[in-house]
């Protein structure tokens, strides 16, 4: 029997160095390539969770109005910046209902559009959605829940603009304001200032929510974490309020009771 | 018994064609991986022919870690996979047990990743399916290799 010796050399340091050069390669090639490749890394999720804290700073995004719901003095703000085309905005969509439900004027809350630029459709459905609001909040509302639970029959539908028509149909739009609000600035800009907070706030992936300013981390975008997060925030912000109450109360109990 | 198994029985070296084996399917986790990557920082659309849900999956908060694509992390596993299943291809034992190591630690991760998938996202990714099987081809074929050096 012959024995095999082992077969070293640098035969395989030169393949191994060989692959790493072409996957090297082939990475740049398809970067290069590719339409938003020079466009850098906008849409990324490199910051997702690490903008904790929103800036002061950031522009106002759309004038607040019928994309809030509750109370506009309400001590909890929960903002929402969301892509009509991303799957677990879909799946975000009745948790935040529940939220907004059993919170009801406890909390402001404020739904931002962030249409992902990897998504073809997720801005015109935002500026669906804000003509849509042009004829009222409940047109709103009634909008998005059309756009959300029905994302998996218009996402990949060719024709889904006619889908969204006979949305608009449905929930009892006016359809000759709509189309002419589809085609406005109005609507357009309201999701382009929206667009604007977001990328000021750090958002780079969706949904993204921020309760009081602060970013939840994805993992905890579920009913009971959520609530838990804003049963501390109505809290935190209550206690003060109490202490007040009670700091102006207190002269007139001692008062009585002399 | 050839005489390639008796060999492979005295040293632990697997048989060739075990360690080729290894090298292809490294390459098409690799080849997945890279496109994932690229991907990831062009921020395209992925052409997702046979389910729906790739971008739920890609562009959920576990398609990264400390900012990283996990795509990148998986390019980076499957060239070390690579590399090894070289190794031994030109006889290197050592090789041959630190890929079947390395491959055992990518499908218990892979499993998690399918559990996200199939549980906490309700979406599929087709291109992260592509490099679960290869995961898991890895393996089979590191198994494979062990039964056939016992058995001969």
């Amino acid at each position: 029997m012959k024995k095999q010796e082992p077969k070293s050399g640098g035969m395989p340091l030169v393949i191994i160095g060989g692959v790493a050069v072409i996957a090297v390669i082939a990475g740049i090639w398809l970067y290069s390539s590719s339409s938003s490749g020079s466009s850098g890394t906008a849409n990324s999720l490199a910051n997702a969770n690490t903008a904790t804290r929103a800036p002061v700073n950031a522009p106002p995004g759309a004038p607040i109005g019928v994309n809030m719901m509750g109370s506009p003095t309400a001590t909890v703000t929960v903002e929402e910046f969301a892509d009509y085309q991303c799957g677990s905005c879909a799946q975000a969509h009745p948790i935040l209902k529940e939220i907004k439900s059993v919170y009801g004027s406890r909390i402001q809350f404020i739904y931002r559009h962030f249409p992902l630029q990897m998504h073809d459709k997720s801005y015109n459905a935002a500026i669906v959605n804000e003509a849509a609001g042009l004829q009222g909040a409940t047109k709103y509302w009634q909008m998005q829940d059309q756009l959300y639970s029905n994302q998996h029959l218009w996402a990949n539908d060719p024709n889904y603009r006619e889908t969204w028509m006979g949305y608009a149909q449905k929930i009892g739009l006016d359809m000759e304001k709509f189309k002419a609000d589809v085609n406005s600035m109005q609507a357009r800009s309201r999701v382009d200032a929206d667009l604007q907070r977001g990328q000021a706030m750090g958002v780079s992936s969706t949904p993204t929510i921020f309760i009081n300013g602060r970013a939840v981390p994805y993992p905890q975008v579920n009913v009971q974490s959520l609530r838990q997060i804003i049963d501390a925030e109505l809290q935190a912000t209550a206690k003060p309020a109490e202490q007040n109450q009670n700091a102006a109360t207190a002269p007139a109990a001692n008062t009585a009771s002399e | 018994m050839t005489e390639t198994s008796e060999i492979n029985e005295l040293t632990g070296v697997p048989s060739v064609k075990f360690a080729i084996a290894g090298t292809i399917a490294a390459l098409l986790g690799l080849a997945d991986s890279v496109y994932l990557t690229v991907h990831h920082f062009t921020a395209e659309p992925v052409p997702c022919s046979l389910i729906t849900g790739c971008e739920s999956v890609l562009t959920s908060p576990y398609a990264e870690i400390a900012g990283i694509p996990l795509a990148g992390f998986g390019a980076a596993a499957y060239f070390a996979a690579f590399s090894l299943a070289v190794l031994a291809a030109y006889g290197n034992r050592v090789a041959w047990m630190l890929f079947g190591l390395q491959a055992v630690g990518m499908a218990i991760f892979t499993l998690w990743l399918l559990y996200l998938q199939a549980f906490v996202l309700k979406a599929f990714c087709q291109f992260c399916l592509i490099s679960a099987a290869t995961t898991f081809a890895l393996v089979i074929i590191f198994i494979i290799s062990k039964l056939v050096a016992r058995r001969s």
